[in-house]
């Protein structure tokens, strides 16, 4: 399945099979790794300081976990419960592993010298820096004006570009992710996620950043918005990778042109399913109607032709 | 569910003139003590809003605690801020919504925002 976005909503794509095995699947894990590590570096962040990360299509908790070896506070929302509840057992077992680890630490600390308990109490445990919520991002991020101080997104926003029932129009729940976004991020922040006449729309500077252009594989497309308008901090880190030429856009890319781009070839035209009410079809069906048992009427000379003309 | 992402979490549900701050009803609230990085807290420390803070303090105690505005923060304070932003967590639960009562119910800490296309 090269484009599970058309099969349904997401939601039901990353049902709880599909969670356990994005989670167990190393390759996906250092994809993700990867992927973030590069986000992060794009987002340009004060150095050694910790950052409130939002994090859009949390999923398992991948790029979270980046996040938390960088030090960032990070907030994930997800669509799907299952690729949530994923997320939640692992920090809980982190949380627990990490705690037994610096209890005993602490014993051991305790032991040799008698120290006041106060300060044992303080570094006890590091806790996972995460905390994750059910939300979909098509409806609006539900926070208040100016939180965060960054904006990830790991292929999650593609999602966004489809619809899947009649309620869902993709250009509304666009517009309506990135004024959200845009007013959520504090002055000066930085998103890095993957689409953009819309953002663009809403106020949003920035452009596309190609990592690998010439690679099939390797070649990745990062949307890097910022919200200052003026574009103060305009220039691209780290062009440092071995082959990786950073070519940036202005963003008057159409949604349309864009996913196009993505994939690396044209979108294939829909086309006409083939067969259907022909002769050869109806004979067909009227055969397998028979053997259930249906009353169906006898194979004529009549039989799919065509009604003459009527004037 | 940390305090602090409560603090941050605002209902849009349509209709609503101002969803924020949004009311908790805990049923299971559980402390998990982290490290405490003065620095983290002082960097949140203009982000948050301090009513809202001190609402939800009140909505998970039930009951009145002291309202203090201190401008000078001493190491004290910070830790006690803390502690609630970092280290209470709401398991089990709602969160609803100032405005139109809209319910978001909180289940194993995943508090769920999950609106339908009609109500936006």
């Amino acid at each position: 399945m090269s484009r599970p976005e058309l099969t349904g909503h997401a939601s039901n794509f990353y049902n709880e099979r599909e969670a356990r095995k994005y989670n167990s699947s190393s390759r996906m894990i250092n994809v993700q790794r990867e992927i973030t590590l590069r986000a992060i570096e794009l987002l340009l962040l004060p150095p050694d300081e910790a950052s409130l990360v939002l994090d859009i299509g949390c999923g398992s908790g991948l790029s979270g976990e980046v996040l938390e070896e960088h030090g960032h506070v990070w907030v994930g929302c997800d669509v799907s419960r299952d690729m949530l509840q994923v997320a939640h057992e692992r920090m809980e077992k982190s949380y627990k592993m990490k705690g037994d680890d610096d209890k005993t630490e602490a014993e051991i600390a305790r032991m040799k010298y008698d120290d006041d308990d106060d300060s044992d109490d303080d570094d006890n445990n590091v806790c996972s820096t995460g905390d994750l919520m059910h939300h979909d991002m098509g409806t609006g991020l539900p926070f208040r004006p100016a939180t965060f101080d960054a904006c990830v997104s790991i292929s999650a926003l593609q999602w966004l570009c489809y619809s899947n029932s009649s309620a869902q129009i993709p250009k509304r729940r666009l517009i309506r992710f990135f004024s959200s976004l845009y007013s959520i991020l504090k002055k000066s922040a930085r998103a890095a996620v993957l689409i953009s006449e819309c953002a663009t729309a809403v106020g949003f500077g920035g452009g596309i950043v190609v990592d690998y252009p010439n690679s099939a594989k390797a070649k990745k497309h990062y949307l890097v918005l910022s919200c200052d308008r003026v574009g103060g901090r305009g220039q691209v880190p780290g062009m440092t990778a071995a082959g990786a030429v950073a070519d940036q856009k202005q963003s008057q890319v159409q949604v349309g042109k864009q996913r196009q781009e993505k994939d690396g070839r044209k979108a294939r035209p829909i086309r006409k399913k083939k067969g259907v009410k022909t002769k050869e079809w109806i004979v067909h069906k009227k055969e397998t109607q028979r053997k259930k048992g249906k009353e169906v009427r006898p194979d004529t000379k009549y039989t799919a032709r065509r009604r003459p003309r009527k004037f | 569910m940390r305090l602090l992402t409560h603090n941050f979490l605002q209902s849009n549900v349509r209709g609503t003139v101002d969803g924020y701050p949004l009311k908790i009803e805990g049923t299971n609230i559980v402390v998990e003590n982290s490290s405490m990085d003065s620095n983290l807290v002082r960097k949140v420390l203009p982000k948050l809003n301090y009513p809202a803070l001190v609402a939800a303090i009140n909505d998970i105690r039930n009951e009145e605690g002291e309202e203090d505005n201190n401008n000078n923060i001493s190491e004290s304070v910070l830790k006690a801020l803390h502690f609630f932003l970092f280290d209470v967590h709401v398991i089990e639960g709602c969160l609803i919504c100032p405005g139109t009562d809209r319910r978001f119910p909180i289940k194993d800490g995943i508090p769920n925002m999950i609106l339908h296309e009609d109500e936006v």
